[in-house]
């Protein structure tokens, strides 16, 4: 058994009377790629902004690493290993893709104005490193021969690829994916999977995947968390969330024809 | 006006040279940061009175009466930056509209402090004529002199200034080239773009938003205080608004993004803004001198907007970074 990386507990947030978190709770496992799942308007965004530092959430406690980490600003939530993604990619367009990545890379001394000058070789090293980790990373994802290109010429499938390559520069343990997939070229969507798979088997790196398309759900995730109404209504592995009433209720409605229901509670 | 007298000339450099400082300091805050100060007049305003109070009431010497009117522009920018760079963009604009406004207005009516609407020669109080450059021209006359042993010939106060001006600018420049190429000026220029993309990946956008305000205003208040001392007399009525607007012009009129079109914009802006003082020929001087500087000022705004029609990206602007959607 697998210990628990991020544990949400009780998470809500309102905006203005409507609760769009209501005490959801939920946990993911170390290693694991988990799917958010739930029909529109069930919160998942929301508690991808809550749990990544982007909002504040009213109550409810975040445990990432065994830290507390509700409320925290969203860039120390970053630099304590758990990065995001956006729904609809945040490229830099008026950088070059190598900007792009050499951005994200952590622990960079020549952020700091004065060490530029101060400290000309410690920058310059890290540089190094970064620069290669970036290389390094561009090539996994096939985005290589587009490193100096700017990132505004990029199709929507490139940019989220580019977006997933920024978050593994921050050398991430937990990746939160918000819909990866919506808008992708089929041919992209399938390697955008392959790399999830892979950078879990060989970095180690754990996923949360925020997806509408059930076949990809089914097909890459070991574990899927259901949220309906700012509530998590179930959670197991794909087969016996597939065979759930209460997930094929809140997808279908409460009067669903009983052929609708293959399976039966688990 | 004789069109090649070089005294006119020197002096166009010179305050060449000091908006092309002024505007590298918008270029940090709004080129490189993407902060919509327009208040950056507030800025000087705020560092030359101080060196200038400083000077005259308490004999404070020169180069630590810059250093005092430097901290000033400092405070401001924090007392501007921290409540507002928080929040979306817009309220660092109204903060600083607003900011620049006060200040102007604080020096007009406060005369026990600023010398009130006379400006600076008020200092002393009425009756007494307050001068705060007499260390800063001392200065120039003994740098003209040595230059005037190494050249040969005889170096005016003026040319001394605009060597020393455009020297200062060009090692700003240089500086502001490998800042901009560091990780930092990679920080600020994604948060130009995206600041939500920036944070998402651990970078403190608030902390970098405020050095680049701070900077930007301490190359304001550096500017501040040249112009201070080349013009010898300074009132409220300086620090007009349309000063921010100027180094505005000269970061679009030499090219957005570009570090190297500052000093080419500086230089253009004030060819077109003073060049046009020269309109005084046949058949132009048929019309009353007047309506002649009533058509200069509409002639520099016709040429403007021409440029921004046909090279919309500016003089060395990148078009094709310009045309990329954020």
């Amino acid at each position: 058994m697998t210990a628990v990386l991020l544990e949400v507990q009780g998470l809500r947030k309102s905006f203005g009377g409507v609760a769009a978190l209501d005490e959801a709770s939920f946990v993911v496992e170390e290693g694991s790629i988990t799917a958010l799942i739930g029909p529109n308007g069930a919160g998942k965004t929301t508690a991808f902004n809550a749990i990544s530092g982007f909002l504040k959430p009213d109550a409810g406690t975040i445990r990432f690493a065994g830290r507390r980490i509700e409320g925290l600003r969203n860039d120390l939530v970053a630099r304590a290993g758990l990065v995001r993604a956006f729904q609809s990619p945040r490229v830099l367009t008026r950088m070059s893709v190598m900007d792009n990545m050499l951005l994200a890379g952590k622990d960079q001394p020549g952020e700091r104005l004065s060490l530029t000058w101060l400290a000309p070789r410690r920058v310059a090293s890290r540089e190094l490193e970064v620069h290669r980790r970036a290389l390094d990373l561009l090539e996994l994802l096939r985005l290589l021969p587009l490193a100096e290109a700017y990132a505004g010429t990029l199709s929507g499938g490139q940019r989220k690829l580019l977006e997933l390559g920024r978050a593994l520069m921050v050398e991430p343990r937990m990746i939160l994916l918000d819909e990866p997939m919506a808008g992708v070229a089929p041919v992209l969507a399938e390697q955008l999977l392959e790399h999830i798979r892979r950078l879990r088997a060989e970095r180690g790196v754990t996923f949360c995947v925020i997806e509408h398309d059930m076949d990809v759900v089914m097909s890459v995730s070991d574990r899927v968390i259901v949220m309906d109404e700012g509530r998590v209504i179930a959670e197991g592995t794909p087969d016996a969330i597939q065979r759930s009433e209460r997930v094929i209720e809140a997808y279908l409605g409460r009067f669903a024809p009983a052929s609708a229901t293959p399976g039966g509670a688990p | 006006m004789d069109v090649l007298n070089p005294a006119f000339w020197t002096f166009v450099a010179v305050i060449a040279g000091i908006y092309a400082i002024l505007s590298l300091g918008l270029y940090v805050q709004f080129s490189l940061a993407g902060l919509p100060n327009f208040g950056h007049v507030a800025f000087m305003a705020v560092s030359s009175y101080t060196m200038a109070i400083l000077v005259v009431r308490y004999a404070v010497p020169m180069p630590l009466a810059a250093g005092a009117g430097l901290v000033g522009a400092v405070l401001l920018a924090l007392v501007l930056g921290i409540p507002t760079l928080r929040l979306r963009a817009d309220y660092l604009a109204i903060a600083t509209v607003a900011g620049g406004e006060i200040v102007r207005y604080l020096a007009m009516n406060l005369p026990d402090v600023t010398g009130g609407p006379v400006g600076s020669i008020g200092l002393l109080g009425p009756g007494q004529i307050a001068l705060y450059n007499g260390d800063w021209l001392a200065f120039l006359d003994r740098f003209a002199a040595s230059l005037s042993g190494i050249v040969g010939a005889r170096v005016s106060r003026d040319a001394a200034s605009a060597i020393l001006v455009w020297c200062f600018v060009g090692v700003l420049v240089l500086a502001l080239w490998r800042s901009e190429r560091s990780p930092w000026g990679r920080v600020l220029k994604g948060i130009r773009e995206d600041e939500a993309a920036v944070a998402a990946v651990g970078k403190n956008v608030f902390a970098f938003k405020l050095q680049a305000l701070t900077l930007g205003a301490i190359l304001a208040g550096i500017a501040g205080l040249l112009l201070a001392w080349q013009i010898g007399v300074f009132s409220p009525e300086d620090y007009q608004p349309t000063l921010t607007f100027y180094a505005y012009l000269i970061v679009i009129l030499g090219g957005m993004n570009r570090l190297l079109a500052i000093p080419v914009g500086a230089v253009a802006f004030s060819l077109l803004y003073s060049g046009t003082r020269l309109l005084n020929f046949f058949p132009l001087s048929l019309i009353d001198s007047g309506s002649r500087a009533f058509l200069r000022l509409f002639l520099v705004g016709f040429l403007l907007v021409l440029l921004m029609a046909v090279r919309p990206e500016g003089m060395l602007g990148n078009r094709k970074e310009l045309l990329l959607e954020k």
